[in-house]
């Protein structure tokens, strides 16, 4: 296969960027995006230039790390399925496939395709976890889960942190990734004592990080490579306004 | 202003968006409703018309809630609108949307739309100011306001309306004729059809606005939710349909023949 | 080289009780006052981290990923072991320990292993504490399923992604450390070299990965949880930045490396499909539950599969092994299909696969049977290979997986260079030669919640350290040489990448260290690599500067240690002249392949000591005494 690549270069963060088109003449079908841009490389830095930098690591598609933006849908165009898992076959022989790094205003630009996605980190830091220290924990048994929440809140906990949310939402937002962690422990009785400290810290932290708002058009949902349903944002919101209403 | 504090919450915003949505959408149901009446003649829809204007102080806490629920409607719209665009400032060179519809995507222009052409229809036919013949289109009501008039042959004033004698014994009071307004209004086609496409863009905006409300105000689950994404189409084309019925049977001549 | 276990006395089942009675304790109010550097937050290295700052110690952590979520404990699928007994199925701590130490073809030391089961069942209760979604029963308590061959129903499992869930639990209780300020996280920094003063570790100089800064960080004592070598092999299951670095720089510095032939390989990995490849994508081993494994009778035979008549097929599984058939262990299994492949009756593309069979299963419960019990990997494997595996037979290969060797540690998981710990899978303690299915889990997070915590505390609180910073010279000299290290690399200039060096060293390194060694391919492997590191220092190329991110540069540097660490590799598997577990010398065996240990000579450790590139290191011997359990050839017959 013949493939044209429209890729964005971008030094630093301070760089303003460009696009550079390359040409990658012999593309094997069987190749995953990430191994053809390998190649790609490869060439690039034995004809003495600096290869594209992009995020990935694990390649099975579990880590969340790899990130760009192809032909306008981030993880490119194949459903549930994260960059490194998207192989040539499903493009055509001679395609003009535009890459970009994940764009929203709160993963700023590192280098080319690579991103600062910290701001996932740091809403994580602001409430996603139950406030357990080592060794003090209960018998695991002692606390019955209904199979439909346990089920329920590993739909929710499946989320791999990649950022295609925010990056495939036009308003930037990160309320797929935001709404999956809050779920996930609303869902389950150990999540109960910081139920409501958790969303509102939680979505502070969000809204400090200059994500935007929700307006529903679901590009989240279609964009994340675990298929993490919006209906967690709808339960988001419910869990927002009980606790802005209830809250002490 | 502390009442303006829920700006800062992304979610609380989107609340008030379908809260205030959700009301404007019921005000308008209500509103096709009574328009609709314009198929039964002349006297129900002047007497629905009078019903209306006689609620007094209920009428303007209807109007007053109303117009809060648009402008809350209008300046949250707004907010989210610059809040978001300043939370994507780079576009993608290439952009495909795999979900996001394009009334979605839309709202924001077809709500500006609306909002211009609510202005026309609010100096049309409530504040009468574009046509200054449909202020002083006069009717009659046939109900009996005998207790009121004490000269059979004259009229008196009460409370600002006029009561009149006449048919005989019958005593009528004065009203205005919206039907007449509304029927001349609508003859001309320029209007109908300004009606007809303001119409099909709001459409447009309710087929996203109302699964949307439902989304926001945490009322998604699996096993009502494809309803709720049907009912949100045909309710906005229900709505939709049954306010372009009126100019469009005026057009046709269907109504209001004898004006 | 002083190799003392420090094994405490009493009787097994009692020893790491007594141990933590006997272990010095820090006043609450004085442990801020003591800094702790962890590198790497994998599932060893956030729980460990996580578990200090919650005890008050002063932590940084540090990842070369963008997120301590990227860790690669993420990618584990099975299971975790933890000895609850909830099925009322006879499982025990004690059979979990003596399940370890038998699967690890008794190399492994009993007292850590027996602590290991002791504090599995902790495990579980913390998990669960924290909001881990284990899989449950409609009655609402925990499901179990038996994995890997195990007798009993052990392993706790949140679908197919136990490892993420884990690794995501204890991340939650890193990042809630983060918020409290109690850790400095430290991401994009790669650790460059361990800096030792007066005898102890004080800490440890890295690279900022975006800007090329090289800093130096003091600590009290540093934990090293840094994972696994497979990418030694190049292709592996392990992630791309999965490396050796951390670890055998430390080694560099005097901690003993033990055991590093010990390298599991995994039988159900996707084969590669051309040279491009980068990965090797691991398919659960549950698959052979009702998969038939077989290669055409005929070398060279290209047709299609379904083309073949039976009678032209190869079920070698089935016919070596007439009663463990396809669920034969993985060491069998896996060097049964890299034997057929070398006699060219191998199938793909390259001629490195064999055939997963599903259709004789189909036909026997049906489709829907089979859907229902593989229907994830049945899509995972298309979306891989663009073929339906309901209708062809699946194509799998032998793919490096897990080391079980790594530095070596006491029984207080530190390492010979006093104030260096090393938690996971970078120690070598509890696998022995061989690890159980879903028994890494279990010792990540076995060595991060529930021992480090103990052992560090017991260290600091004997070792009084003095103030120091990072203008100390020894700080300097770290950074100096480290700082030379990455002006060698980009000075080179020379007509090679380095994932082409890479390459080559894991095509020697998986042809003679890989599933079945024996000496003359050893000894051709330790003629090669010193070759292929050669001109790694005179034909390298790397493009680009140091003072911005650079992608080649990190590749380099990881590949620059592969290229020594590999060396020391084939020497222990040289050196190691008998079979045992994962490490198969083709001279040692029975005559039905399984693999013949010899306990006289070899029931021991071996930890290398480092004595300059190029150089042999010493080998030095830590005897394995079995008190409790009886030595018995491991067989699966």
């Amino acid at each position: 296969m013949k493939i044209k690549l429209i890729v964005w270069r971008q030094n630093s963060p301070t760089d303003k960027g460009r696009f550079e088109t390359y040409n990658c003449d012999e593309v094997s079908p069987d190749m995953s995006f990430l191994e053809m841009l390998d190649i790609l490389n490869e060439k690039l830095i034995l004809q003495g230039q600096e290869p594209i930098a992009f995020d990935h690591d694990c390649r099975e598609g579990i880590c969340g790390a790899c990130s760009c933006t192809i032909n306008g849908v981030p993880h490119g165009p194949e459903k549930a399925t994260t960059t490194c898992q998207l192989h040539m076959r499903k493009f055509k022989d001679g395609d003009s496939i535009y890459v970009e790094p994940f764009r929203a205003k709160a993963f700023p630009v590192i280098r080319d395709l690579i991103v600062d996605r910290g701001a996932y980190d740091r809403i994580i830091a602001a409430g996603g976890f139950v406030s357990v220290n080592t060794g003090g924990a209960q018998d695991a048994n002692a606390l019955p889960i209904s199979k439909h929440y346990a089920d329920l809140a590993m739909d929710a906990a499946a989320c791999i942190g990649c950022g295609a949310c925010a990056a495939a939402c036009p308003n930037g937002a990160a309320m797929l990734f935001t709404a999956a962690k809050i779920s996930q422990l609303a869902f389950l009785p150990q999540g109960q004592p910081e139920r409501k400290k958790r969303a509102i810290a939680m979505i502070k932290q969000m809204e400090e990080e200059g994500f935007g708002a929700c307006t529903n058009y679901y590009e989240c949902e279609a964009a994340c490579p675990k298929e993490i349903s919006v209906r967690f944002i709808a339960k988001m919101n419910r869990e927002y306004m009980m606790a802005r209403m209830f809250s002490e | 202003m502390v009442l303006f504090n829920y700006l800062k919450s992304t979610i609380l915003s989107k609340v008030v968006m379908a809260v205030t949505g959700v009301l404007l959408v019921l005000f308008l149901f209500g509103h096709m409703l009574g328009n609709l009446q314009v198929f039964i003649g002349s006297e129900a829809y002047n007497s629905y018309s009078q019903f209306l204007q006689s609620l007094g102080e209920i009428l303007w806490l209807i109007r007053i809630v109303l117009f809060i629920a648009l402008v809350l409607h209008i300046i949250t719209s707004i907010r989210l609108k610059l809040l978001n665009r300043c939370a994507n400032p780079t576009r993608y060179e290439v952009k495909n949307y795999v979900k996001a519809t394009l009334t979605a995507r839309t709202m924001i222009w077809t709500g500006i739309m609306i909002f211009c052409f609510l202005a026309f229809h609010l100096a049309q036919f409530t504040l009468r100011i574009t046509d200054d013949e449909s202020k002083n289109m006069k009717d009659m009501n046939d109900k009996n306001y005998s207790m009121f008039l004490k000269d059979p042959r004259g009229s008196v004033e009460i409370n600002k309306d006029k009561y009149f004698y006449a048919e005989g014994i019958k005593i009528m009071k004065e009203r205005h004729d919206t039907y007449k307004m509304v029927v001349k209004g609508f003859r001309n086609p320029l209007i109908s059809l300004l009606y007809v496409v303001a119409m099909v863009i709001l459409v447009f905006h309710l087929n996203h606005a109302i699964q949307s409300a439902f989304q926001t105000l945490g009322l998604n689950h699996p096993n009502y939710w494809p309803c709720i994404q049907r009912s949100s189409f045909w309710v906005s084309l229900l709505i939709g349909i049954g306010f372009c019925l009126v100019p469009l049977s005026i057009m046709l001549g269907f109504v209001g023949a004898g004006v | 080289m002083n190799l003392d276990a420090k094994v405490p006395s009493g009787a097994l089942k009692d020893k790491w009780d007594n141990h933590r009675f006997e272990m010095k304790l820090i006043n609450p109010a004085n442990k801020r006052k003591y800094k702790i550097i962890v590198v790497g937050t994998g599932l060893a290295g956030a729980s460990a981290a996580a578990s200090f700052a919650e005890l008050g110690y002063n932590v940084e952590a540090f990842t070369y990923n963008d997120s301590p979520r990227r860790a690669h404990s993420i990618a584990a699928q099975g299971g975790i072991n933890a000895a609850k007994n909830y099925q009322n199925d006879g499982d025990s701590i004690w059979r979990l320990f003596y399940d370890t130490v038998k699967g690890g073809d008794f190399r492994s030391r009993e007292a850590n292993v027996h602590r290991l089961a002791q504090v599995s069942a902790n495990i579980i209760d913390q998990c669960v504490a924290q909001g881990v979604p284990f899989a449950r029963e409609y009655g609402g308590l925990l499901d179990n399923r038996s994995f890997g061959g195990a007798q009993v129903s052990r392993t706790f499992y949140a679908r197919g992604q136990t490892g993420q869930q884990l690794l995501l639990g204890a991340y939650s209780a890193l990042m809630r450390q983060v918020g409290l300020n109690a850790v400095k996280m430290h991401v994009r920094k790669e650790m460059m070299d361990i800096v030792v003063i007066d005898g102890r570790c004080r800490g440890i100089v890295t690279r900022d990965l975006v800007t090329g800064k090289i800093e130096s960080h003091v600590a009290d004592a540093v934990c090293l949880a840094t994972g696994g070598y497979a990418n030694v092999f190049y292709l592996s299951t392990n992630a791309q930045a999965c490396n050796v670095t951390s670890t055998y720089r430390a080694y560099k510095k005097g901690a003993a490396f033990a055991n590093p032939c010990f390298t599991q390989i995994h039988p159900t990995c996707i084969p590669v499909s051309g040279d491009h490849q980068s990965k090797l994508t691991l398919m659960s081993e549950s698959l052979r539950n009702d998969g038939r494994i077989w290669v055409p009778k005929n070398q060279g035979d290209k047709r299609k599969p379904a083309d073949i008549p039976e009678e032209e097929r190869d079920y070698y599984l089935e016919r070596k092994y007439p009663s463990f058939g396809n669920l034969s262990p993985r060491d069998i299994s896996s060097r049964s299909a890299k034997q057929v492949c070398d006699e060219g009756r191998g199938i793909s593309a390259t001629g490195y696969g064999v055939y997963l069979d599903f259709a004789e299963s189909i036909g026997r419960l049906g489709k829907h049977v089979i859907e229902e019990r593989y229907g994830n990997l049945f899509e995972m494997y298309e979306r891989i290979t663009d073929e339906n595996p309901y209708e062809t037979p699946m194509m799998i290969y032998p793919a490096a997986h897990y080391t079980m060797g790594g530095l070596w540690v006491d029984y207080n998981l530190m390492s010979t260079v006093p104030g260096l710990h090393v938690l996971g899978e970078a120690n070598f303690s509890d696998h022995g030669a061989n690890r159980l299915g879903a028994s890494a889990l279990m010792q990540g997070l076995a060595d991060g919640y529930f021992v480090i915590p103990y052992t560090i505390g017991n260290y600091l609180a004997q070792n009084k350290t003095d103030k120091i910073g990072t203008d100390h010279e020894e700080f300097k000299k770290a950074e100096a040489e480290s700082t030379d290290k990455i002006t060698k690399l980009m000075n080179i200039k020379g007509k090679k990448t380095p994932n082409a060096f890479h390459r080559e060293l894991g095509k020697v390194m998986w042809d003679n260290v890989g599933m079945g060694r024996n000496e003359a391919g050893l000894k051709k492997a330790l003629v090669e690599i010193p070759k292929i590191r050669e001109e790694f220092w005179n034909n390298l190329t790397v493009t680009g500067t140091n003072e911005n991110l650079n992608t080649v540069l990190e590749k380099a540097n990881r590949v620059a240690d592969f290229l020594e660490f590999a060396e020391v590799l084939a020497h222990d598997a040289l050196e190691r002249d008998e079979s045992c577990g994962a490490h198969f010398r083709e001279e040692h065996q029975f005559p039905d392949g399984e693999a013949m240990r010899n306990d006289e000579k070899f029931a021991h450790v071996a930890a290398w000591e480092y004595t300059g590139v190029g150089n042999k290191p010493i080998r030095n011997t830590e005897p394995l005494v079995y008190e409790n359990i009886h030595l018995a050839v491991r067989s699966y017959k």
